[in-house]
Parts: structure tokens; sequence; C-alpha cells
């Protein structure tokens, strides 16, 4: 009796582990297999449709008939089965891959092990909200703004107080005049005293409108050294606008090391680095469809201008729109410059002209792009000629030419890149 | 009268200091707009000409390519999938130089997915609703390396289109990723010959 019980229980046991054990497998195999067109345990859409209550829907048994699509869809669809015609027709008939010959039946019952089972614990945590942060630069600049105007206020107030309170003394003094029997007082205008005051007082008064003229003209030739210039060099900010998609270069290129050239394929290929074609942004959002920080709206504008339909997962060009993205970085159109001459021959980091754009939840420009910042590069920066063909012939002259000097460095000045025609043609 | 102007002169004042105010919208003041802003065509920038946008990415106009396209002659359809498996053999010569190509490609535009090892374990993965299958796992092992190509081109299951990457450079690619799968050098030598050859033919 004992003996039996303890077997019983025993056997229980190990069939749990075991089941454990298919779930488990079952996991693995769906992930290398067929994680890539359906989502396991969400209704959610992607290749293929969702699995969640894919057991309710599928002809009865359900184990059965699923076994016989996973391993051979094609012959399941030829064979005249209502129910595989009709999902075969409704997902756009994107044939499904055969997996007979790679998924045993054992496999395919373990995958459905997999999906009777709970789904596994969600890993997705939150990120820190960066769209805080964002909206407190925003209130600290406002509060800039506000100060401003409190000065303002502050001075109103104290010239309407002065004009009461001469007002008041006025008065004051003529009820004394009265009483005394005085004549009453007759003020001056405001303008007449404040003339008679500068009269008495002329050599402050030439002092004073000299420093106001000297203040005067130093700020606005400070403001014209700005004049096309989206950097300030005493607060080291940018231009930053804001952009039409909430897009994120922390959260891209820094918490998920996307490499800057993913995105910006020209870079080493033309004069642009390009603004990436919404058809890359799809390339993760098919997939990913909600955002930490801002849901799904803002990924609704990356569908918008795609065309697509995240219900159906279906595209249509016709709805298609480019996103107005808003230029940053921009070098007058009288200057040359070509992204793919600094960064394949000249082996620049993206980071030396942009800054550390893996921090920036919104892009800002980082550096001046004035003659002055670009010729101070192209005085410093030496040129690596060692292991790079493209400066052979170069290199065996400039020795020739720098024999017997020392400390000579082969910066781009010494190659020719303070010509005025290697930027203005 | 008098508080009139008085009205007007603060008005202005505050006005001044208003405009003295950086919009962080606004790039600032440009003198000649005209020599900032191109007025050609520039990639991804739009003009407005008569009411109509243009816009700098474009399709090539009607009946032409650009220079040295070669056009793929197999659709994006399963059977368009059989086909390139069959038929298409790798143009490149199985080098360590290639190869070292390849890899520098990968690290850009694959890594973030499928992972530094190819096991389908890279950040974004993580995010996905599904990774990507690793290059070892058995479907992918065995996979003719034309239908890789063909992968690579149209996008297949969750990965999206990566033709902006030139011809050789998806070839250099799938040197890299039999690399990953560790599979035998002399092997993939003997196919790049056969490729040579049936290229003479």
């Amino acid at each position: 009796m004992n003996i039996k019980f303890s077997a019983s229980v025993l056997l229980l046991f190990f069939t749990q582990i075991f089941f454990a054990q298919n779930a488990d497998n079952g996991a693995k195999l769906f992930k290398q297999n067929c994680a890539v067109c359906h989502a396991s345990h969400s209704d959610q859409k992607l290749t293929g449709p969702g699995l969640k209550g894919v057991f309710d829907r599928v002809p009865k048994p359900a184990d059965e008939w699923l076994t016989k699509w996973i391993l051979n869809n094609e012959k399941l669809i030829k064979s005249g089965d209502a129910y595989a015609n009709k999902i075969y027709n409704e997902n756009n008939k994107a044939a499904m891959t055969v997996f007979e010959g790679q998924l045993s039946e054992n496999d395919v019952k373990d995958i459905l092990a997999f999906l009777k089972a709970p789904p596994p614990a969600s890993k997705n945590t939150p990120v820190a909200q960066s769209d805080n942060k964002q909206t407190s630069t925003a209130e600290t600049e406002k509060s800039k703004g506000s100060n401003y105007l409190l000065i303002f206020l502050v001075i109103f107030v104290l010239v309407v107080l002065w004009i009461s309170l001469r007002n008041v003394r006025i008065a004051l003094q003529n009820v004394v005049n009265v009483k005394t029997g005085k004549p009453i007082y007759e003020p001056q205008s405001i303008g007449d005293e404040i003339k008679e005051w500068l009269v008495k007082n002329n050599r402050l008064v030439f002092v004073l409108s000299l420093i106001i003229v000297f203040v005067g003209m130093k700020s606005c030739w400070d403001e014209l050294w700005k004049v096309g210039v989206y950097y300030d060099w005493k607060t080291q900010k940018g231009y930053k606008p804001e952009q039409p998609i909430k897009f994120s270069h922390k959260i891209h290129a820094g918490d998920n090391e996307i490499a800057c050239q993913y995105c910006h394929n020209g870079v080493e290929k033309s004069k642009h680095s390009g603004i990436p074609t919404v058809n890359i942004c799809m390339n993760c959002h098919k997939g990913i469809q909600e955002g930490h920080n801002t849901g799904k709206a803002e990924k609704a504008k990356i569908y918008a201008a795609a065309g697509y339909d995240p219900s159906t997962g279906k595209y249509d060009e016709s709805k298609a729109n480019p996103i107005r993205w808003i230029k940053v970085y921009n070098l007058p159109d009288h200057v040359y410059f070509s992204h793919q001459q600094h960064v394949v021959v000249g082996k620049l980091q993206c980071e030396q002209c942009h800054g550390n754009v893996k921090e920036m939840d919104v892009i800002e420009q980082k550096n001046p792009l004035t003659m002055k910042w670009c010729i101070n590069c192209h005085r410093e920066t030496e040129v690596q000629m060692a292991g790079n063909p493209y400066y052979d012939r170069l290199h065996a002259y400039l020795k020739e030419k720098y024999k017997g000097k020392r400390d000579v460095k082969f910066t781009v000045e010494k190659i020719g890149g303070l010509e005025c025609g290697k930027c203005h043609y | 009268m008098k508080k009139i102007k008085f009205i007007i002169l603060s008005a202005g004042v505050i006005l001044l200091s208003a405009c003295t105010k950086k919009d962080p919208n606004s790039p600032g003041f440009e003198y000649m707009p005209d020599m900032y802003r191109a007025v050609g065509l520039e990639y991804y920038h739009a003009i407005e000409v008569d009411g109509d946008t243009i816009w700098g990415a474009q399709l090539p106009p009607k009946n032409t390519i650009a220079r040295g396209y070669k056009p793929y002659p197999y659709p994006n359809t399963p059977e368009g999938y059989e086909l390139a498996g069959q038929n298409l053999k790798n143009p490149l010569e199985n080098s360590e130089e290639n190869i070292k190509k390849g890899e520098e490609l990968y690290t850009k535009y694959c890594i973030h997915c499928h992972g530094a090892s190819g096991q389908g374990d890279g950040k974004v993965a993580g995010k996905l609703p599904g990774p990507p299958p690793p290059y070892t796992s058995a479907a992918i092992l065995n996979l003719p390396e034309g239908k890789m190509f063909h992968s690579i081109t149209y996008g297949k299951g969750l990965m999206g289109s990566h033709n902006f990457l030139s011809v050789n450079e998806r070839w250099a690619l799938i040197l890299y990723i039999h690399k990953l799968q560790g599979k035998d050098k002399t092997e993939t030598k003997q196919d790049s010959t056969a490729s040579k050859l049936t290229a003479k033919k």
C-alpha cells in the first residue's frame, strides 16, 4: 500500500518534471523556429497571426490539426482543408515554412505544450522617463524668460512709485503752503525737471552715455557674430528643434547600441550621411509597436508615414507620406562637405563633430560649424598616413619635401586642407 | 499723449527683450537664407514648387536604372525564394579580406538584433516580440546561400529589407555568417570555386 502510494507520487512528480521540460524545450524550439513570424502569447500580428487562443480557433481536435499544419502546411492547404485555406488567404498568401524533416512530431508536441503553458514573465522593465527631462529643461528655459519679465516689472513699479511719491510730495508741500499762507507751489513738468538734472550733472551724463554707447556697440558686434551660427560658444548650447516624431537617439544608439551607420547608411558612400527612410524604421518597428515612454502615439506616426496598418500587417503605398524631419546640422550651400571623405579616408568618429549623441534624447547641434571651427580642426588633426594606401604617393612626396626638418606634423593643412578651393567651388 | 508714448515705449522695450530669448526651435537669424538653405534638391529634403512638394528622395524615372545597378531577377515570392536558393552563388572569394569586410558590415547592420555571435541575442532582439533564430539552428545551418541573399534583399519574417547594402556587401556578410556558423572553410572554398566555374560558363 505504502509502496504503491509513494510510487504513484513519484510518478506524478516525474511526469510533472517531464511536462515542464516539454514546455521548456518547446519554448526553445519556438524561439528558434517560430518567433520570427508569430507572437506566442499575444494576438499581435507579425508576419503570421498571433497565437493567443489558437487552440480555440482551429478545427478540433486542435492538437492533431496543428501538428499537421506545422509539419507540412502546404500539404494541408492542397488537401482542401477549409480552415487551412482560410488562414492562408487571410495572411496575404504568405507561405509558412514546411517543418517536416526539421522538427519531429515530439518537437511539435513540445511546442504545443509551450503554447498551452502560461506566458513567460515579461522581461521588459520600464526605462527611466526621458520625456520628463525634456519638459523640465523646457521649464527652466521658460523661467529664464519670466526672469526678464520680472526685472521689467520691478523697473515699471519703481517708476510708477517715483512719479506717485513726487505727486504726494508736491501735494503735501501745497497743504503746508496753504496753511502757512505762502503762494501755491507750481510744479515743473517731469520732462523739465529731468532736463534740469541732466544739465546740472553734465559730466556724469557724458560718462554714462559713453558707457551706454560702447556697451551697445559691443553687444551689437557680438550679435553679428551669431548671424547664421546655430551654436552659442558661451552657453555651449546649440540648435535643438522639436522633431515631428519624438525620436530619441539615447534609446536607439545608446541603450540599444544600434550603430549610427545602420540608419545613416549613406555616411560611407556619399556626401550626406542620410536621413533614414521610413523603411529603416519599419525594420524594427514592425515588431516593436509600443514604446516605454511614448506608448503607441509616436509609433502610429511611423505607420502613417509608411502607409502601414498594424492591425492587418499590410502596406498601402498610396497612403505613405514622408516624415518631415528638421535638419539640424546645416552647412551653408556655398560650402562643400563630404561625409564619405571624412569618415572613410579621414577615419573620423561620428562623435567628434556631432557630440555624444548616445546621451541625447533630442538631437542638438554640438559644434558651431563655422569656418574657424573647420580650419582649426584641419590645422590640428594629423593625417593617419600609415596603413592607408590612399596617401602612399602623397606621403612619399611630403617626406621628400620636409627632409631634415624636425617635428613636422603632417596635418590636414600640410596636404592642402586650407586651400579655398577645397571647400568653396 | 504722454501716457500713450510711455506705454508704447515700455511695450517696445519688453518686445525687444523677448527677441533676445532663445527659442530652441529657431535656428537663429540668417542673413540671406538662400545661401544657407540649398535651392537645389538635396538628400531627403523637400522643396515647394508652385504649391507642389518635391522630395529629394525619389524613385528613378521610369525605364531608367542607376549607374552600376543590376536588377535582381527573383521576385519576392515563395517561388522566387526557392529559385534564388537554387541558382544564386556567392561571387566573392572566401578570403580573409572579404570575411573581415563582412565582419565590419555585420557589426554595423546586423549585430543589434542577431547578436555578436549570431545567436539572436542582440540588444534589440529582446524588445522584439520574437528574437531572430540563431544561425546555428537546424533551419539556418543548411540554408543555401542564395536563400540567405534573397532574405537580406527582401527581408524575411520580422526582418525588413536591407537592400540598401550593395550586392557585394550582402555577399560579404554571408561569408561572415558562414564563419559564425562555424562552417568548414574548405567546404565553402569548394563552393566558391564551383561558383567561379559556373560564372565562367
